[in-house]
């Protein structure tokens, strides 16, 4: 059964044209120009317990604004959605004690106070019973390792440190449902790691449903058996991973290492050349014909080393939102 | 109603860091009557008695006064709401099961209580300085009074910030305006019925002498009849339905261009 289920989305917002300037502003005072911004047009998916998606596009795809729709923070413009069998801008309660919104900018801590304040104020607002709210933080500080900055001034953490508070704050309530916008933004490498194993982690742990929205394609691969792939507010791909690459990727990529000198010239009849700097080329070509073209470069060339690969997963994406033409 | 207790003891604990800025706020306070305690005196070195206040009276009036706006209009809410709706702060109450203008309210009660009690300290100080010969006879009328004034403030001011859903840049002119045109009509800064009679009766029709005059002319035992008190809850009401509507439009429209 579809834990979310989101039919038609639309949602345009309504922008007043403003001319520049004092007299333009007096202008706008009497007559508003308005035109709509379609941020989410015509989107139609569902979510089943437990998955894990991935919420892919360029920026302004519509990823957030759908994502509001679902935390009810935004009446859509048409359409139907249900979450938990809820609609999500009547904000009822009793939706709200099951999902979490987590926004990567977003600031819910109190400044000032220590971040454990922050998670007993929540676990009251969210009415977490003691035992179970004492469960909870002690495995969230656990898994994110945050036990002795529990106590520290939240405007005295760094950002990462902050991040994980952020998070536990999120979580305190246990829910069963998760919408994370870009949750690793601004992370380092190490911890965007972590911040990937813990997001995997709670999806296994409470077999929680979990949309995530991210520009780095690494959280993508890692976590998301399944993307949904929204450009301009239009819903242009929903599936597994591996499927967008059957579906777009028309080429491979092969790389060769040479033994003797050549020319670009003399590999530009096999395919594109993506790179070349001798003794390694990176040669594009058709799908069908990868086997057909390796044969010949080792016929004609003396090769060290020969590697046929599907394209990288970022380079695919890219093209698909770089309007290459795929509908 | 566990939740708001949270919310209180955490605005506690959180007004103490910013001591600076509330000892400043305080202080802001205790000159604004000394200023016009000064004033007061200038005016009763030429007379003896002012439209029927002796000069005692008035020095009553005005150390009330200090206390009474303590507990009434320390209100932080007036200086937060209308950023974080217009910054998107809001969102992260609307997720939440959490009322937000309670949330609010229950900070401004937090603020109030220790102001409340900076105030009597302040006021005894004033005091044993001034020595003025203080008369105070509080009753039931004078409490709730109080309390509807209290409530009022909160509903007025939250009534002018909803502005900010349909004028989200500019609106802190706005409630400066509104603020300072408030105290003025509030009898903070001199008693009400020193105004001519007929300014005195069309002002009873606004909410703002509910705000300080009437609770403090009851205290200081001035004849405040159940009439008034009356009025003041039909203020309260009439308020708490407005805001209550204009909020929810105010939440629509949010819900619907996003902010
Ligand atoms: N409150 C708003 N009022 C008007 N237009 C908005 C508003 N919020 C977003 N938009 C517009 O709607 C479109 C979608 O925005 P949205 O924030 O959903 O994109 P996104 O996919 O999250 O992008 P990013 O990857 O940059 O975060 C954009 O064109 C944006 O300019
Ligand atoms: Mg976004």
């Amino acid at each position: 059964m579809a834990v979310i289920e989101v039919k038609n989305l639309k949602k345009y917002y309504k922008v007043h044209q403003k001319e520049p300037g004092l007299s333009g502003s007096i202008k706008s005072l009497f007559h508003r120009k308005y035109y709509d911004v379609k941020a989410v047009d015509n989107v139609s998916f569902e979510i089943g317990e437990g998955e894990l998606v991935g919420f892919i596009g360029p920026n302004g795809a519509g990823k957030t604004t759908t994502l509001k729709v679902l935390s009810g923070l935004l009446y859509p413009t048409s359409g139907f959605v249900t979450a938990l069998g809820y609609t999500p801008w009547d904000r009822k309660p009793a939706y709200q004690k099951q999902f979490s919104l987590v926004m990567g900018q977003k600031n819910q801590l109190w400044w000032d106070l220590p971040a454990i304040e922050s998670f007993i104020l929540n676990k009251e607002i969210y009415e977490v019973p003691d035992a179970q709210y004492k469960k909870t933080l002690d495995g969230l500080v656990e898994l994110l390792d945050v036990k002795d900055i529990l106590k520290v001034q939240v405007r005295k953490l760094s950002l990462g440190q902050r991040m994980k508070m952020e998070l536990i704050a999120s979580l305190i309530h246990s829910p069963k449902i998760l919408f994370l916008d870009e949750p690793t933004i601004g992370l380092d490498v190490v911890m965007q790691k972590k911040m990937r194993d813990f997001i995997k982690s709670y999806n296994k742990k409470y077999n929680a449903t979990i949309i995530l929205t991210s520009h780095y394609m690494d959280d993508v691969k890692e976590l998301c058996q399944r993307v949904v792939i929204i450009d301009k507010g239009k819903l242009i791909f929903d599936g597994a991973l591996d499927e967008i690459i059957k579906k777009y990727a028309d080429h491979k990529l092969i790389t060769v290492v040479f033994g003797d000198e050549v020319k670009s010239q003399q590999l530009a009849k096999f395919g594109q050349i993506k790179e070349f700097e001798y003794p390694k080329a990176v040669i594009s070509v058709k799908r069908s014909e990868a086997p057909k073209i390796a044969a010949r470069i080792l016929e004609d060339f003396t090769v060290e080393d020969v590697n046929i690969e599907e394209p990288q997963i970022e380079d695919i994406i890219r093209e698909v939102f770089t309007g290459k033409d795929f509908a | 109603m566990r939740k708001y207790f949270t919310v209180f003891a955490i605005d506690w604990q959180n007004q103490f860091i910013y001591r600076l800025n509330f000892i400043l706020w305080r202080f802001r306070n205790v000159l604004r009557v000394l200023m016009t305690y000064y004033l007061w005196i200038s005016i009763f070195s030429s007379q003896t008695s002012v439209f029927g206040y002796t000069k005692e009276q008035m020095i009553a009036y005005l150390l009330l006064a200090l206390f009474i706006s303590s507990l009434v209009t320390s209100s932080p809410s007036n200086d937060n709401v209308g950023g974080e709706v217009s910054n998107g702060t809001l969102n992260n109450f609307l997720v939440k099961p959490i009322g937000y203008l309670r949330y609010w309210f229950t900070r401004d009660l937090s603020s109030k209580l220790i102001n409340i009690i900076f105030a009597v300290g302040e006021i005894s100080l004033l005091y044993i300085i001034f020595r003025p010969s203080l008369y105070v006879s509080p009753n039931l009328i004078s409490l709730l009074l109080l309390v509807s004034a209290v409530i009022i403030y909160f509903l007025l001011g939250k009534l002018a910030i909803s502005i900010v859903f349909w004028a989200p840049e500019n609106t802190w002119g706005f409630m400066f305006t509104i603020l300072v045109l408030m105290e003025m009509f509030t009898g903070l800064i001199f008693p009400l019925d020193l105004l001519p009679h007929w300014a005195f009766s069309t002002l009873q029709f606004t909410p703002f002498p509910y705000l300080i005059y009437f609770p403090l002319a009851s205290i200081i035992g001035k004849p405040v009849d159940l009439r008034i008190l009356l009025q003041s809850f039909v203020w309260m009401g009439i308020l708490y339905y407005l805001l209550k509507k204009v909020w929810a439009k105010g939440l629509k429209t949010y819900s619907a261009s996003g902010i």
